[in-house]
């Protein structure tokens, strides 16, 4: 599903490059639980951003079910984008400013769908998660892990084939990241969601089927 | 809908940073209600005289007239016997004279001395589009006797305007009213209350003086130049062998709409508008809107940073930059459209404060259909100007920098720098620009005249014969508190009436020259503190010599010191020289001190004072200063003795003198007060910008704090770089305001200099202000509990 051919990614240092990320080549398959782990500053994050179009490589390919990303034109990637891929973050990066329920709604304002099915969408992912009841809240008014829930409700609504999630539990005490990860797991058995997720975690990486080490950039699998 | 999303997160934006709101929305409402007002006012100036249906084709006939050698003078007076002359030419369409004279109106108990009181032709009406509300515009003026009111007038007299058919009494002769005319706009430089027929007046055509204001209507605008060249012929032909060689007489032609803005005819109806004032005013205008968009701007991408998370997200989620762009600017939509509700109701609000302030009679207009456009234009345009940056510039983050919790410090910085520096430069600018010009004005009104206007009360001499006015006279000079008794033709502050002197002992015999001369009462250079260089005051066996029946008349004269200069004399030399001054002989008697008689704006030119008792325009009496209120009440009493019918009217000198400067005045006021506004608009901003770099700069504040600095030395860290920001705008102010305020000197031969200490005034000021203001925040930032701060990171 996910091929990355010779991907680096690198920045000006003076007169050289400092590479963040060399020469990474990587084939993810459709229904996967990828685990990427590594030592801070190991590239993970930048690999992640990468495959979720939020970053451009520098060098090298990458094929979503085979087509070219990079020679795709901005309506594509951003269809590609919106319609494939979900994004978790440690952070939650919930908006502030939105209750509950509009967070979880906002991606499918960005997909322009009807207003009639966003509602039903949303109406069945707060129910799937038990959350009907704090609809109405606000981000400051939810616990860490309810609003990780919040967050990962959002990613899922888009109906994505892939959820990227970096560091989903870094903010979570180890009960809250244990319900986190089984939803995960859940995910990707039940709806067939391939998911990438970054952890410094063993214990989360044991959740997936596969686990990806990067040390300075280079991959150790 | 993706718009109520905008709106929603938009309005949740606004309540949860209500300082930020607040600062916003009062900003850019104070820009845009002073920007209502200026428009209002500049649009009012702009179209003068436009509304006339035949606006193109209306001409006011201008007189011009010079001396052999000597400057012409153009006034807007041309003699009587023009209109009807005129009226056979093939490209006049029709002409109207206008004759202003002050009246008494009297209807009922109710009796006041009208000052916009008109005669005038019977086209009047049809050829100005002053619309009748009763009356037929073609005969309202058809004959002797009558008159037409204007609206107010109507009410204030008979409480209606239904009266066509009834009498009033104009200076005691019966008058029917014909007609109600429609309150003439303010936006026009012929306001009457009242417009009589021209037969009333009984006058004969001729071509002796030239005391009246003809209009015409041109069949087409083209044949205007042919006009000028028709009506110069025809009034050397009048004039025939009374043309001395040399001299230069002519008729131009003038367009009714640029009369206001552009005439350089004198003894207009109305004091005209001075274009540099509304080009100034303009330029305010739009800088108090620029400025307001200005803070939109900067405030907006002043708090780039913590909205950056946000931006990050959504791009996550799947918005891509145009999606962004529009949800910024529906924020800025919001903003600005309450913005533009409080502005407007501000405007509503001040206006009748502006009106005094400006001395106009301007109204919104909310009847009507044009203001909502024009609304609705200022209300995109600012939406634009103000939206466009910021939502450019927000949504133009890479989701991935925000994401991997990179801070985003202050981003967008030197523009924003750039920014505040315009902004404070602008106020630079209007801060020096109001002192400079407050101190001309001061100086205007304090510089020794060589004459002394102060506690000179004025009345009209007009009802009174010389006979009644010397016993009046002796009657003032007796009420206690009252000084000096004299009178003169015109105001003594603004002398107009010009004549020309010849046959002068010494010079050649077709020597002449133009010269103002004021004929006076005999205490009048005493009454108005004028001294003498030369010679002795009048006597009262020189006003018998004047009151010698025509042929044994001899006049005295004073000369001031620049008349005597430019004929080349010294003032002992010049006494006794006998001249002729338009056919009258006499000598000279006394040279005066210089004085001023007309606007600073103009050097002292030469003057003659001269005794002759045919007419005084104005009684002068010199009030002691003290119980004044009782002393006015004793005058009246005396007033009323002499002249029962006529209401007692009285003014100080001071206001006519005032009256000179009225547009300076004016724009002084205007000027300030929107100076200030400016400078509160910027400040405004200044408060903002602080407050968001003192709120990112918590942890540094924190940090040094616990580190061991002090509250003094953290507000000085805080508030050194706007400061630094207010001393590059006073550099790039200063220079620019010096180069205006210097121009706008130039107008005045008497002008108060340019003083350094002015733009070390108006740089402290400012610096003060934005000190006060970035202060406010930066100390708060100072006394924070250092603990806290770090904890919250």
């Amino acid at each position: 599903m996910i091929q990355l051919q010779k991907i680096s990614r690198h920045y000006p240092v003076g007169f050289g490059k400092n590479y963040i990320l060399k020469d990474i080549d990587l084939t993810i398959n459709e229904g996967e639980f990828v685990s990427i782990m590594g030592p801070s500053g190991s590239g993970k994050s930048t690999l992640l951003h990468i495959l979720g179009l939020l970053e451009e490589p520098s060098e090298g390919q990458y094929l979503f079910e085979g087509e070219r990303v990079d020679k795709m034109n901005e309506k594509k990637r951003t269809q590609l984008h919106r319609g494939s891929i979900g994004f978790v973050f440690q952070a939650y990066h919930l908006i502030d400013e939105l209750t509950v329920y509009e967070n979880i709604e906002t991606p499918l304002l960005y997909k322009n769908i009807p207003a009639s099915e966003r509602k039903s969408r949303v109406a069945d992912v707060l129910d799937r998660f038990n959350m009907v009841a704090k609809k109405d809240l606000f981000p400051n008014q939810l616990s860490g892990g309810q609003q990780q829930l919040v967050g990962i409700a959002r990613a899922i609504v888009g109906e994505p084939r892939v959820i990227l999630a970096d560091e989903p539990t870094g903010n979570l005490h180890s009960d809250q990241a244990k319900v986190i990860m089984q939803l995960f797991k859940h995910l990707n058995e039940q709806d067939k969601i391939t998911i990438i997720q970054v952890t410094h975690s063993d214990l989360n990486a044991t959740y997936g089927n596969r686990v990806i080490q990067i040390r300075d950039g280079h991959i150790h699998e | 809908m993706m718009w109520r999303n905008y709106l929603k997160t938009a309005v949740r934006n606004l309540m949860k940073r209500k300082l930020y709101s607040v600062i916003n929305i009062t900003g850019l409402a104070a820009g845009i209600a002073c920007f209502i007002l200026l428009a209002l006012y500049l649009q009012n100036e702009w179209t003068y005289d436009k509304f006339h249906a035949n606006a193109a084709e209306l001409y006011r006939i201008r007189l011009d007239y010079g001396e052999k050698d000597q400057p012409v003078t153009h006034t807007a007076l041309t003699p009587n016997g023009l209109a009807p002359v005129m009226k056979d030419f093939p490209e006049v369409k029709s002409v109207v004279r206008i004759y202003p004279a002050t009246s008494t109106v009297r209807y009922g108990d109710k009796a006041a001395n009208e000052k916009r009181f008109i005669y005038s032709d019977p086209a009047f009406f049809s050829m100005f589009s002053f619309p009748l509300l009763s009356g037929n515009a073609a005969t309202v003026l058809n004959g002797p006797n009558m008159v037409v009111l204007s609206e107010s007038m109507a009410r204030k007299y008979f409480g209606t305007t239904d009266i066509v058919g009834k009498l009033v009494k104009v200076d005691n002769k019966e008058y029917q009213v014909t007609g109600v005319a429609l309150d003439p706009p303010s936006n026009t430089h012929l306001k009457f209350d009242f417009v009589a027929s021209y037969a009333s007046l009984g006058k004969k055509d001729g071509w002796d003086a030239a005391n009246y204001y003809t209009y015409a209507q041109l069949a087409d605008k083209g044949t205007a130049a042919g006009l000028q060249v028709r009506l110069t012929n025809l009034i050397k032909e009048q004039m025939g062998s009374a043309l001395r060689s040399g001299v230069t007489l002519g008729f131009t032609p003038e367009q009714l709409q640029d009369i206001h803005l552009h005439s350089i005819a004198q003894n207009s109806t109305e004091q005209g508008g001075d274009i540099r004032y509304n080009r100034i005013l303009t330029v305010v205008a739009i800088l108090l809107l620029l400025i307001a968009c200005i803070n939109f701007m900067n405030l907006a991408t002043a708090r780039s940073a913590e909205r950056s998370r946000e931006i990050g997200v959504r791009k996550a989620m799947g918005a891509i930059r145009g999606q962004l762009f529009w949800q910024f600017i529906a924020e800025s939509t919001l903003i600005t459209f309450c913005a533009m509700v409080l502005g407007v109701l501000l405007a509503l609000v001040l206006l009748p404060a502006f009106n005094s302030l400006a001395a106009t009679r301007l109204s919104m207009g909310l009847g009507n259909a044009r203001i909502y456009t024009w609304l609705a234009a200022v209300f995109f345009c600012t939406t634009f100007l103000a939206g466009t940056y910021p939502a450019l510039f927000l949504s133009g983050f890479k989701p991935v920098q925000v994401l991997k919790g990179r801070v985003l410090h202050m981003s967008g910085g030197n523009i924003r720098k750039g920014l505040v520096v315009f902004q404070f430069a602008a106020s630079v600018f209007f801060i020096i620009c109001t002192l400079v010009v407050g101190n001309q004005l001061r100086y205007i009104q304090h510089k020794k005249l060589g004459m002394d206007r102060s506690q000179v009360l004025v009345l009209s001499g007009e009802n009174f014969n010389s006979q009644m006015l010397a016993s009046f006279k002796s009657r003032l000079q007796q009420q206690s508190g009252v000084q000096m008794v004299s009178a003169s033709y015109d105001s003594p502050v603004a002398v107009g009436g010009g004549y020309s002197i010849s046959n002068l002992e010494g010079k050649p015999a077709d020597y002449s020259i133009n010269i103002t001369a004021i004929p006076v009462e005999k205490d009048y250079l005493r009454t108005m503190g004028i001294s003498l260089l030369a010679g002795s005051d009048l006597t009262d066996a020189d006003i018998q010599d004047v009151l010698k029946p025509e042929k044994d008349q001899v006049f005295h004269f004073f000369l001031n010191e620049t008349a005597v200069k430019y004929l080349g004399w010294t003032p002992e030399a010049a006494l006794g020289k006998r001249m002729v001054m338009n056919g009258r002989a006499g000598t000279i008697k006394g040279v005066m001190k210089d004085f001023h008689f007309a606007s600073m704006k103009s050097k002292i030119t030469p003057i003659v004072v001269f005794p002759e008792y045919n007419w005084f325009g104005q009684i002068l009496v010199k009030t002691s200063g003290k119980n004044d209120r009782q002393v006015i009440a004793g005058i009246e009493g005396i007033w009323k003795d002499f002249l029962p019918a006529v209401p007692f009217n009285y003014h100080f000198m001071d206001e006519d003198f005032n009256e000179l400067y009225q547009s300076e005045f004016r724009t002084s006021t205007i000027l300030s007060t929107f100076s200030i506004v400016i400078i509160g608009v910027s400040c405004l901003g200044l408060l903002g910008l602080a407050a968001f770099t003192a709120e990112q700069r918590t942890r540094e504040v924190g940090i040094r704090k616990v580190l061991g600095a002090s509250a003094a030395s953290l507000v000085a860290l805080l508030s050194k770089d706007f400061i630094r920001l207010v001393l590059i705008a006073l550099c790039i102010a200063s220079p620019l305001a010096w180069y205006a305020m210097h121009q706008w000197l130039e107008g005045f031969a008497y002008h108060a200099g340019l003083s350094v200490w002015t733009f070390l005034l108006a740089g402290a000021i400012a610096i003060m202000i934005a000190l006060l203001t970035v202060s406010l925040q930066s100390v708060k930032a100072a006394l924070m509990d250092p603990v806290k701060s770090l904890r919250s990171e």
